[in-house]
């Protein structure tokens, strides 16, 4: 079986190994300089001092922090926007063709009729591109965690590009990916329309989880805070409260923080989103900065466990097919 | 007898329509049978079912005795050629003889590169770029390198010249008649049957039309002409194959049980050529359907 496997699967991974390396020859620069950058503004001590003494970063870090987004941040998302798409690239040209390339080309029947099981010639295979997406997604989570390091100072790492491409993620959706390709191939047995459904149930999937589940996996926390209001200069027509050092209930605010939702509240706590004339606190609810990997671990789980179910079901599908 | 295959009342189902029904035969070891019908009559769902890739909806069928259907313990006993000749286009033949050993316990590559040298195939040049009857042998030398008792080929020669089909053909019964290896192919094409098989299985509709030796049907099967008849009964006729009628002469192909009792009838011996299209013969049936469907009456 593995002599097969890597007979058939050879050029394909020199391929994806290329792609890697290219992407490589182009993150590791341009990493390092993130990281010279954030270090020579000072980035990364004025945060901790700020953290330390519970003051809003973006108050004492300002012109470091606007210097280096300027610099680097808005460029350095586009470019770190393809890695969104590098689970769904592996689960298009790893996972739907597995299946659906064997029964539109009619090899299955030869492969099947030799003394192997098709179970264990399943097995064998999804073994095989399970690991490669495994490696591949794991080293481009961590390399990117590594590269955004300096990027996650100046914001949340909840963000929705930020939060799918860093840490152990991608290695839930690259499995997920190559899974979904696979059951698709047992089920539409030609491998365009195989990819076509991977495309499209791949980012349907993603979206909904990440829209309607990941703000739940923990009950988000409230807080409070008396806001002084921003000069009358700035009439930039958004209202806005700068925050007091201090909430009134609730943890303190962070840089990280994911914010849910916000009200301005009057003394009797109705509130809404405009800024009332009787204002007396804000009201808002988040999940701590802290949480990251908690829902890191979660949100790889469910991708995890979607993969595993779409793999027992890709083999039961295998039994009728002929 | 030992019997190589074996169905009873077997029958696979697609949705509503019936692929295969009441299919009951019995191939008994050493035999060459050709598996012969019309397009649609269910030749390659009869050779999937025997070689374990589907599982019956009705009835039962056996290899040597055992199910073959996800058991692996009888597949190194089938060698199967899928329709079309399948094969991974980009490996050379000698990787698919390496690939052949490594999915295989019982492995003969030296006889699968004796016969494709033989042949004259290239063995480093991928077997997409082959022709077809090339890619045709090199499946069939696949096969053969198991060293199977049951050889399943599923229209092996449908795309192949004439040259090339007999040819295939040829190298197919001498590496047969030496091991004694039973065979079962399907075909539509029903020249060169004669030469090449001993026994034989018509599929007609989903149906068994004809099952038996070839001797023996050929000895059975007579063609008639005489004067225009009604259709009642004819001594020593056992079966009325099929019927053409003008308007002073009926000329009928028959299945004989006795001594021909009347005069008025000719007697021809007639090949198995004419017999196999006799049984696959029913357009009487078919122009009634028709004309129903197209609102043309009869």
């Amino acid at each position: 079986m593995s002599w097969l496997i890597w007979r058939q699967h050879r050029k394909q991974l020199l391929v994806t190994l290329v792609g890697l390396v290219a992407l490589a020859a182009i993150m590791v620069p341009s990493g390092l300089a993130i990281h010279r950058a954030a270090a020579e503004l000072g980035l990364p001590d004025c945060i901790r001092q700020a953290n330390a003494a519970a003051t809003n970063p973006h108050m004492i870090c300002e012109s470091a922090l606007e210097r280096f987004s300027e610099q680097h941040v808005s460029g350095a998302f586009f470019g770190v926007l393809l890695f969104v798409f590098a689970p769904l690239l592996i689960g298009l040209f790893w996972g739907a063709p597995l299946v659906a390339r064997e029964v539109e080309q009619g090899t299955h029947r030869l492969v099947w009729t030799q003394g192997v099981s098709r179970q264990r010639w399943a097995l064998a295979k999804i073994a095989f591109v399970g690991v490669v997406a495994l490696v591949i997604s794991a080293v481009y989570g961590l390399g990117l965690s590594w590269w955004m390091a300096p990027l996650n100072l100046t914001g949340s790492r909840f963000g929705y590009v930020s939060f799918d491409m860093q840490g152990v993620v991608p290695i839930g959706y690259t499995l997920f990916a190559v899974a979904l390709g696979v059951f698709a191939g047992t089920f539409l047995h030609r491998v365009l329309p195989a990819m076509a459904l991977t495309l499209g149930g791949f980012i349907a999937v993603r979206v909904a989880i990440a829209a309607l589940a990941r703000p739940r996996y923990m009950t988000a926390q409230a807080r409070t805070y008396q806001g002084s209001l921003p000069n009358e200069g700035s009439a930039e027509g958004e209202p806005s409260v700068i925050p007091t050092p201090s909430p009134s209930s609730g943890q303190a605010r962070e840089v990280g923080d994911w914010m849910l939702a916000r009200e301005f509240r009057d003394a009797n706590g109705m509130g809404n989103d405009n800024f009332p004339d009787d204002y007396a606190y804000t009201w808002e609810i988040f999940q701590p900065a802290s949480r990251f990997w908690p829902f890191q671990v979660i949100e790889t789980g469910v991708f995890v466990a979607l993969a595993l179910l779409l793999f027992a079901l890709a083999l039961r599908r295998l039994r009728r097919i002929a | 007898m030992d019997m190589a295959l074996e169905t009873e009342g077997l029958g696979k189902r697609y949705g509503q329509r019936w692929a295969l029904r009441d299919c009951s035969l019995r191939l008994p070891a050493g035999r060459v049978a050709a598996l012969v019908g019309p397009n649609g009559a269910g030749k390659t769902t009869l050779l999937h079912l025997a070689v374990g890739l589907l599982p019956p909806d009705a009835g039962e069928v056996r290899v040597f005795g055992a199910s073959p259907y996800a058991n692996t313990s009888i597949l190194p006993d089938i060698g199967f050629v899928a329709q079309e000749t399948p094969l991974y286009r980009d490996f050379t033949a000698a990787e698919l003889v390496t690939m052949g050993g490594r999915l295989n316990r019982r492995w003969d590559a030296a006889l699968a590169r004796e016969r494709l040298a033989s042949l004259g195939i290239p063995p480093n040049k991928p077997v997409g770029k082959l022709s077809g009857g090339q890619r045709a042998q090199v499946a069939l030398a696949l096969c053969v390198a198991k060293r199977p008792r049951l050889l399943l080929l599923d229209e092996p020669v449908a795309s192949l010249d004439p040259l090339a089909r007999r040819e295939f053909l040829q190298t197919l019964m001498v590496s047969v008649a030496d091991t004694g290896t039973t065979v079962l192919f399907s075909s539509h094409i029903v020249a060169d049957l004669e030469r090449a098989c001993d026994y034989l299985v018509v599929l007609h509709s989903a149906r068994v039309a004809l099952t038996g030796d070839v001797e023996d049907l050929v000895a059975t099967h007579r063609q008639l002409v005489g004067p225009r008849h009604d259709g009642g009964p004819i001594r020593g006729v056992g079966q009325v194959v099929r019927a053409r009628h003008t308007d002073r002469q009926t000329t009928l192909l028959v299945r004989m049980d006795g001594d021909l009792g009347d005069p008025l009838w000719t007697m021809h011996h007639v090949g198995l050529e004419d017999i196999v299209l006799a049984y696959m013969d029913d357009t009487s049936n078919d122009v009634t359907t028709a004309q129903s469907a197209w609102g043309v009456s009869a």
